[in-house]
């Protein structure tokens, strides 16, 4: 193992056996072993990947993909049929939260006993008790049982446990949609200060976000196998391509058998598979860095400076104007509209939508121009990227489209850092 | 296996708070609370004096007692036999969601069942002392042993059937069956030479739970150290078994997961 590398993971494969029907019982085994028919499915078909010491990756993939089962491997609840995985420091599990928690018992008992099963000694919950209790913000209430709690505390003071066991490595499955607003942030928080004190982080999530926010590395597993590896801003867009492009098969195949009510199902696969390919070669052709369901369309895209002159170079103070001219396929009466700005080495500057800023959707006419206007853009010197969406309320998304134009943004003065912050000096004597 | 036995010494806390939790928590909520693990077996002695001693004599001086002082750790190992098998398939959420030494949960349940047995052991104590039983200093030494020998039969046993269980989910309800005809085949309410002679070697030899058995009767109810024969038989029956169970533990334990 290198030294530099947290985790190496070397071409596991895990098989598992579903049971069509299983015999669990000594009857259900002696008289029917005929109807113990099972299949073998694999799992995973060999995967190999690196961890570096301090590195954050995220694993993504649809439903099924082995995800999930590749994290059990990291935390040896289970095992590879063959390859092998090793890893490096103190692993903690961020899997199941509230563990061995007893109803009957205060919410400091439940401290020592969930700790306890994460590995931690007597001693090392002592020192740590003051500041679980602290970022559960159950003070008042620590020492009444557990029972009497809302389920917001419950998982308050369960996410509180688990985020507080040091670990080398940290292993995360699905677990951040954890009580109100606020305290998502604070955990968000907590887990970059982990991240920056040096702990590698695995997460297994199907908030992409979540991990473009964390991760510098996804790693996409489809059907068992790495399909894709790279930084988040690369490998997302392509998964999102692909994920639509499938969705838009499938819904295509269910219309052709619903049309000819099941007569011609292998004509059905063909236009499943034309679909999947059409959708594969459009995406082909930008990138991989546009996806959606295509009932709205941004057509063209127009960069003004105040004075209604085309530019793609701006100064960080001056104003600029986004023209977006769209046209509206399924003649929805309205839509959320997003943007996100990166600079060019993928740092991510800034993010809103129309829902954030007026907590409302915009009404669509069949074609029309949407104008965004920045009074400025106070970003120090540099090349920027600009995302643009229409999509729901949900994040279901009608068009998504990565890298929609770019800037060049200039400084007035030489300031350094990402932003260029209003300030003055003043000098008392 | 000498980095397994550190792992599980990493994870003792887990064992304690685990053992804390089913001792503390088992009363939670009742009125008397703690004072039921005290309750429970001085009523039990009750019945079974009033039972021997006026509907039922049994020819026997102090039945009740001869009686008590098997039947407690008796009672011990047979709610590890029955109990025991349960107790991974019990806790599917912590076994299939977090990493611990999968033997933790076996230890801690034996350890939980076995501190109910010593608190048993004084409300026997108390009631000898008030029926002014007479006390053997080296014999009561001797009980130490005996019931460390106990233990680890219970653990041995514990760790076969809590496996066999996850594959197997009839092992719960067959242990039912089989450890109410084992109580019968252990001299639990009789005493040994009741045993025709020319079965008794072979009984003892059989039934890892004969001697131990004995021994208790011998140090409690008799008052005298037990032969040396009996507490080697015991202690060589209980490690061999112990040894059986956690290999067999071991072995089964790496697919605990997708079984379940």
């Amino acid at each position: 193992m290198k030294s530099e590398n947290a985790i190496e993971v070397h071409n596991i494969t895990k098989k598992f056996k579903v049971y069509l029907d299983k015999g669990r019982t000594l009857k259900e085994r002696t008289l029917f072993s005929g109807r113990r028919k099972y299949e073998t499915r694999e799992v995973l078909k060999g995967i190999s990947f690196e961890v570096k010491k301090g590195e954050a990756i995220g694993l993504i993939g649809h439903n099924g993909c082995g995800k999930s089962t590749t994290l059990k491997m990291l935390t040896k609840i289970m095992y590879p049929d063959s390859g092998s995985i090793e890893m490096n420091g103190r692993v903690s599990s961020l899997i199941e939260l509230g563990a061995g928690f007893h109803p009957d018992m205060s919410g400091r008992e439940n401290i020592y006993i969930n700790a306890s099963i994460f590995g931690l000694t007597k001693k090392e919950i002592e020192e740590r008790i003051d500041d679980i209790i602290e970022f559960s913000e159950l003070e008042d209430f620590i020492d009444n049982p557990v029972r009497t709690y809302s389920s917001g505390m419950y998982m308050r003071l369960a996410f509180a446990v688990a985020i507080n066991v040091d670990a080398d490595i940290l292993l995360i499955d699905e677990i951040l949609a954890v009580g109100d607003v606020a305290f998502q942030a604070k955990c968000f928080n907590r887990l970059r200060q982990i991240k920056s004190e040096g702990t590698t982080i695995v997460i297994v999530s199907h908030s992409l976000n979540q991990i473009e926010q964390i991760c510098e590395r996804s790693i996409w597993i489809h059907d068992g196998l790495i399909r894709l590896e790279g930084s988040p801003y690369d490998v997302h867009p392509q998964y999102m391509a692909f994920m639509a492009g499938n969705s838009l098969a499938e819904s295509a195949a269910k219309k052709k058998a619903k049309a000819e009510n099941g007569e011609a199902s292998e004509e059905a696969n063909q236009e499943t598979e034309n679909a999947s390919e059409d959708t594969e070669k459009k995406d082909d052709k930008k990138d991989g860095k546009r996806w959606g369901s295509k009932e709205v369309v941004i057509d063209k895209i127009t960069v003004l400076d105040s004075e209604g002159k085309e530019r793609d170079t701006f100064l960080n103070s001056e104003e600029i104007i986004v023209k977006i001219n769209y046209t509206n396929n399924a003649k929805l009466e309205n839509s959320v509209v997003g943007v996100a700005i990166y600079r060019d080495d993928k740092v991510h500057i800034y993010g809103t939508n129309t829902l954030i800023d007026m907590s409302r959707m915009l009404p669509l006419k069949e074609s029309g121009v949407i104008t965004l206007k920045f009074d400025n853009i106070p970003v120090n010197a540099g090349n920027y990227i600009f995302d643009l969406a229409f999509h729901k309320p949900d994040g279901f998304e009608y068009d998504f489209w990565r890298d929609a134009f770019r800037l060049k943004i200039k400084n007035v003065k030489g300031e350094i850092g990402v932003m260029s912050i209003a300030h003055s000096w003043e000098c008392e004597n | 296996m000498f980095k397994r036995i550190k792992e599980i010494y990493e994870y003792r806390t887990m064992i304690s708070s685990l053992v804390k939790r089913d001792l503390k928590g088992r009363y939670k909520g009742s009125v008397l609370g703690f004072l039921w693990t005290f309750i429970n077996p001085l009523f039990q002695l009750l019945i079974y004096t009033f039972v021997f001693s006026i509907v039922m004599r049994a020819g026997v001086e102090d039945y009740y007692m001869f009686l008590f002082v098997a039947l407690i750790p008796w009672i011990f190992f047979a709610t590890c036999l029955a109990g025991g098998s349960t107790c991974i398939t019990g806790q599917k959420n912590m076994v299939q969601k977090i990493y611990f030494p999968r033997e933790v949960l076996p230890i801690s349940f034996v350890i939980s069942q076995f501190i109910n047995m010593l608190l048993s052991f004084l409300v026997i104590f108390a009631v000898m002392f008030v029926m002014r039983y007479k006390f053997n200093p080296l014999a009561l030494l001797c009980l130490v042993p005996v019931m460390l020998t106990e233990f680890i039969l219970a653990l041995g046993f514990t760790f076969i059937l809590s496996s066999i269980t996850v594959y197997f989910q009839d092992m719960q309800f067959i242990m039912g069956i089989l450890t109410t005809a084992w109580q019968f085949l252990s001299p639990v309410m009789y005493s040994v030479d009741r045993i025709p002679e020319r079965f008794q070697t072979l009984y003892m030899y059989i039934n890892p739970m004969a001697p131990i058995i004995i021994a208790y009767r011998d140090i409690l109810y008799y008052g005298k150290v037990p032969e040396l024969i009996t507490l080697l038989t015991a202690l060589a029956m209980g490690v061999t078994l112990f040894a059986i169970g956690w290999f067999t533990f071991d072995r089964m334990q790496r697919h605990f997961v997708e079984e379940m």
